[in-house]
Order: C-alpha cells, then sequence, then structure tokens
C-alpha cells in the first residue's frame, strides 16, 4: 500500500526508485524501535497518510541513537555498493541482519532499494541539488538525507564505470607488439629479400584475451600509419569541436 | 598446348612430356634465380644445339622478372593487412548509462589470406588515447625499418 502523496510526484524515472526507497524508509523505523527500543508511532502502510517519519522521533532522537541509526545506513549502504561491485553477498545480509536484530528479508530489500537509488542516480548523473530534491519528497530527516547524498557523491563514480560495462561493446583495444622480418627464401624461390612487419595485436573481447598475429609490408605501414593519424585528427577538427561543445 | 594447330601431329604424350620438362626446368632455374650462362650450361649438357638454347634463355629473359613474383608470392604467411577503415563516434548515451559523451574510434583492418582467399577483416573499437597508442607504435616500426632499410 504505497501513499497516495508519493505517486503523484516526479515523473517515472523517480517512480519506480520511490517504490524501493519505500521499502528503506520502513528498515529504519524499525530499526530505530529495535535499537531504541521506543514505539513510534509509525504511520506508513496505513492508507491516505503520508509515509513520513513521525516529527516526534526526528527531534527527541538522543545523540547515541543518531549514531546508531548513521550505522545502520552505513551498513546498509555498505552492503549496497558491495552488491553494485560483487554481487550478491546473502551472508554478509544475514550477518547485518543479526547485527542490527532485524530480519533478513527486510535487509535485503533495503540493500536492494538502496542499491536501485544509487544506479539510477549515477546513471542518469543527477546533480547534488536534483538528488536532494528527490529524497525530500520522502520526508527522511536532515541527517539522512545528508548520508544518502554523501553516499551517492562517494560511490557514483564508481557506480558509472561499472554500469559502462554494460553497454555493447566490439573487441577493443588492448595493446600492439610488432617485429621487423625480412624473408630470405622460400621453399619456392631462394635469393629473396622480402621485408615485413609482424604485428600480435591483442584485443578484449567480453573479459577474454585474443592475440592475432597479422603481418604487412612496409608501404602498407605507412599507408596504416597516415590513415590512423587522419583519424586522431579528425578529433581536433572544427566540427568535431562545435558538437562536443554543443553536446555538453 | 594440345589445341596447338602447329603441333598438331606430334603425340600428345610426347607433347606433354616436353612441355612439363620445360616447366619444372624453368622453374628450377627461377627458384635459384640462375643466370643465363648457368642455363645455357645446364641446356648444353642436355645436348640441345645452339639456336635453341639462344631462344630458351631469350624467352627466359623477357619472363623472369614475372616468374619471380609469381613464385615470391607461393608460400604461407600470417594474415596480410591490406587496408584500414577507421570511423570516429560520439557516444551520448546507452540505455545503462546516460550522459556519457565519449568519443570512440571504431577500426577495420582489411585482411587478405592467400591461402582460403576468405577475407576474415578484424575490428575493434578503441579510445583516442589507444589509438594514440597504436599509432605510436606503428610509427616506431616504420622508424626502425627507416633505419634497416638503411644499414
Amino acid at each position: 500500500m504505497i501513499p497516495p502523496v508519493l505517486w503523484q510526484r516526479r515523473t517515472s524515472p523517480f517512480c519506480s526508485w520511490i517504490l524501493c526507497a519505500y521499502f528503506i524508509e520502513r528498515i529504519l523505523p524499525e530499526i530505530s524501535t529495535c535499537q531504541l527500543g521506543r514505539t513510534f508511532t509509525r504511520t506508513c502502510g496505513t492508507a491516505g497518510k503520508s509515509s513520513r517519519l513521525p516529527v516526534s522521533w526526528k527531534s527527541s532522537a538522543l545523540p547515541e541513537e543518531k549514531v546508531l541509526l548513521r550505522s545502520a545506513v552505513g551498513e546498509l549502504g555498505r552492503l549496497a555498493v558491495e552488491l553494485l561491485r560483487r554481487g550478491a553477498a546473502p551472508r554478509a545480509c544475514e550477518a547485518t541482519a543479526r547485527k542490527l536484530n532485524i530480519g533478513v528479508d527486510t535487509v535485503q530489500h533495503g540493500v536492494e532499494g538502496l542499491t536501485y537509488l544509487l544506479t539510477e542516480s549515477s546513471k542518469l548523473m543527477i546533480s547534488e541539488i536534483d538528488f536532494q530534491d528527490s529524497i525530500n519528497v520522502l520526508g527522511f530527516s536532515d541527517e539522512l538525507n545528508k548520508l544518502l547524498l554523501q553516499l551517492y557523491l562517494e560511490n557514483r563514480k564508481e557506480i558509472r564505470t561499472v554500469l559502462s560495462e554494460l553497454a555493447p561493446k566490439l573487441p577493443s583495444y588492448h595493446s600492439l607488439e610488432w617485429r621487423l622480418d625480412v624473408q630470405l627464401a622460400s621453399r619456392s624461390l631462394r635469393q629473396q629479400i622480402k621485408p615485413a612487419v609482424t604485428i600480435k595485436l591483442h584485443l578484449n573481447q567480453n573479459e577474454d584475451q585474443t592475440a592475432q598475429v597479422l603481418q604487412t609490408d612496409p608501404s602498407t605501414l605507412l599507408h596504416l600509419i597516415q590513415q590512423l593519424e587522419q583519424a586522431l585528427g579528425e578529433m581536433k577538427t572544427n566540427h568535431c569541436r562545435r558538437i562536443v561543445r554543443n553536446m555538453k | 598446348i594440345l589445341d596447338d594447330p602447329d603441333l598438331k601431329d606430334i603425340d600428345p604424350t610426347v607433347l606433354k612430356h616436353c612441355h612439363a620438362a620445360a616447366a619444372t626446368c624453368i622453374l628450377e632455374a627461377g627458384k635459384q634465380k640462375a643466370d643465363i650462362a648457368a642455363i645455357s650450361t645446364c641446356l648444353e649438357d642436355c645436348k640441345l644445339d645452339k639456336e635453341r638454347i639462344e631462344q630458351f634463355c631469350t624467352e627466359y629473359q623477357k619472363n623472369k622478372d614475372a616468374l619471380e613474383i609469381l613464385l615470391g608470392s607461393i608460400g604461407r604467411s600470417p594474415l596480410h593487412i591490406t587496408d584500414v577503415s577507421w570511423r570516429l563516434e560520439y557516444q551520448i548515451k546507452s540505455n545503462q548509462l546516460h550522459k556519457t559523451y565519449q568519443p570512440s574510434y571504431l577500426v577495420t583492418l582489411n585482411i587478405e589470406n592467400s591461402d582460403l582467399g576468405s577475407h576474415p577483416d578484424v575490428s575493434f573499437s578503441c579510445t583516442m588515447e589507444q589509438l594514440q597508442d597504436l599509432v605510436g607504435k606503428l610509427k616506431d616500426a616504420a622508424k626502425s625499418l627507416e633505419r634497416a632499410s638503411q644499414m
């Protein structure tokens, strides 16, 4: 049961992560209840009411409680980043669940929600202000917002590198080795002088390295060099510069 | 040869033998890069008269270069690069990642394989830095080629 107020906000890119963020929100009061031993009025989940954390909690949380909450969010954040880096780690989730004294499922949902939040924000490369605006909608405390923002800013570059590896790719260049050979004789012809350049081209394809052995003669080599230098020069022309400037 | 009107009178088997013998002789001469003197000596040993030897040698001289090129091209070698084509693109976004703004090059090396006549082209993508690295290495190869040719 998602409170209607959340549905009205933001266009589709954020709707789905708000759904997942909703899961995070369900955990945090749970953590607080368990850790702090207080009974809070949990208004989330009740139809028609906004799922904001009760104001009373915000103001009455003691410094130790704030530290505990920070560590809980920190734990979940760390798990979320690890999930993005290395994939699911059920044992780590179980350990965290035991430490924070809540169900494994809840921790898992929370981590997945945080992961989704981080992935979408990094993918769209939203600015700090946009990020803050988006999470302000959920009505978390300022401190929590700051924590989430910090989590986003610290990890977004890494997440973007991970995401860039998902794009469709051709084999990519890795390195090149060359060798100068001169053929002196063969079975069909003695007394030759035939220079050739033997090249070993290392390519990466889907994390496999392939090496291909190729050969050229000197004139083709010079032709290759000329063509590829032209290619490099293209980036510096006015046309390309103009496009790059306008795209940003 | 079998259809040649001048040679109609001769027995086909003999013709074939002659043809094969001549071809072998020419190929051996070409392979060893023999000069006229050597060929003449060899033919004299086979008891051919002077006129025929001269004729043979003249014909041989005419076609010697073409023969050497042909013989030189026989043989196995790694796949041979004949040409290169490139494409410069500017990535804006993918479905996994928006706002990438990265230029990238797609390079295709056209390859010729003398054995099978197939053209398995090698294509790969690279960034600008990688292409610079590639060109740098090829330039090193060219420089050492130049130095070797001057020695």
